[in-house]
């Protein structure tokens, strides 16, 4: 129980976040000409929709044992690319940027399209909070010991040791505060092992002395052997 | 000039607003901002807590302890909160609070402190 309580009050600090960020900016609307509050509402919009997603990756987590997201081959690249074409604004605007490289040989996963799409976000989100000023991160798609495996580097503060065993039993239990990383409980983290281990896929992280690399790896759909 | 360091670029970007009547400067970092004093000394600095790398507390500790840097007055700026801890000994001359602060308080405190620093400067 306690631990429960602790969970809900980790995500609750992540999530009021963007309400404070969208508060502040809504009062610097009366600060703006009508040319800059327009880009005032873009932010608005952009900071309420990455809100509304993190509630929406959270309320999932409540319905994965209804059964309620079928496990289908996914075309890997496209749900990439998808989050990619997403999330490039959001990395140029705070002077980052991301990449997308793969080297598989297109092949679709069983998966779920909808959980992996949030994995993906919330792996190339971490690295977009956590990577420093101007540098690049890296989303990849490649073919790994007979299973597909989409990473995400970033160049950041370390990962802190305890997430990263977390992460190399392939399961976070429950949102961490990760000091290190500070403006984040490990929601993202949390979201994405929890997403992953429905689907059968496997997390992991390797921590670089400049950086993370966050993956998941996904069983081959033996459909795409038809067509591959 | 007023330091702004916070590393959420959207927050940044509020408060540099407030203090649109002001040159600013903003860092995402502690460590950046501490590279930058030398060359361009703050008449104010508003300072997050919760930063990547070392955090605010750090910097406080590291602005304390040189002469010149000591003087600069520090607002923090944080959802922390900190309301009941004196951190003046820091330089800390007023906290305020993410989550129900108003841009007109951060005006207020670029205009008492950011214009005393002019003053001081002209004389």
């Amino acid at each position: 129980m306690e631990s429960e309580v602790s969970s809900i009050l980790i995500a609750a600090h992540e999530l009021k976040a963007p309400m404070s960020l969208i508060r502040q900016l809504a009062l610097s609307l009366d600060l703006e000409n009508q040319d800059a509050n327009s880009h005032v509402r873009s932010q608005i919009i952009d900071v309420s929709e990455r809100a509304i997603k993190q509630v929406n990756d959270l309320t999932k987590i409540a319905h994965l044992e209804d059964g309620l997201f079928k496990m289908e081959p996914v075309s890997v690249r496209g749900v990439c690319d998808d989050v990619v074409a997403e999330l490039k604004h959001l990395f140029r605007f705070n002077n980052r940027e991301l990449n997308i490289r793969y080297t598989n040989q297109s092949r679709l996963v069983i998966a779920n399209s909808d959980l992996l799409h949030s994995v993906v976000y919330n792996f190339c989100l971490n690295a977009m909070h956590y990577s420093d000023q101007e540098t690049l991160s890296e989303l990849t798609v490649q073919d790994h010991n007979g299973r597909v495996r989409v990473g995400v580097r970033d160049f950041g503060p370390a990962l802190p040791m305890d997430v990263w065993r977390e992460m190399k039993r392939g399961w976070i239990e429950k949102p961490v505060s990760i000091a290190m990383r500070p403006g984040s409980s490990g929601l993202g983290l949390y979201i994405a092992s929890t997403f992953s281990r429905y689907m059968n896929a496997e997390v992991g992280a390797v921590r670089h002395r400049d950086g993370t690399s966050f993956f998941v790896e996904l069983p081959i759909s033996k459909q795409a052997s038809l067509f591959g | 000039m007023i330091y702004i360091i916070e590393d959420d670029k959207i927050m940044a970007e509020c408060i540099a607003k407030a203090c649109k009547d002001y040159e600013t400067k903003i860092f995402s970092n502690a460590i950046e901002a501490m590279a930058n004093i030398d060359q361009n000394m703050p008449g104010l600095i508003f300072l997050d807590i919760l930063l990547s790398g070392p955090d605010g507390f750090t910097f406080l500790n590291e602005l304390a302890s040189y002469s010149d840097t000591a003087k600069i007055p520090v607002v923090i700026i944080s959802s922390l909160n900190l309301k009941d801890q004196d951190l003046s000994e820091y330089g800390v001359v007023g906290k305020l609070n993410k989550d129900t602060m108003y841009p007109k308080e951060i005006t207020a405190y670029a205009k008492r402190f950011a214009d005393q620093s002019l003053h001081s400067s002209s004389h």
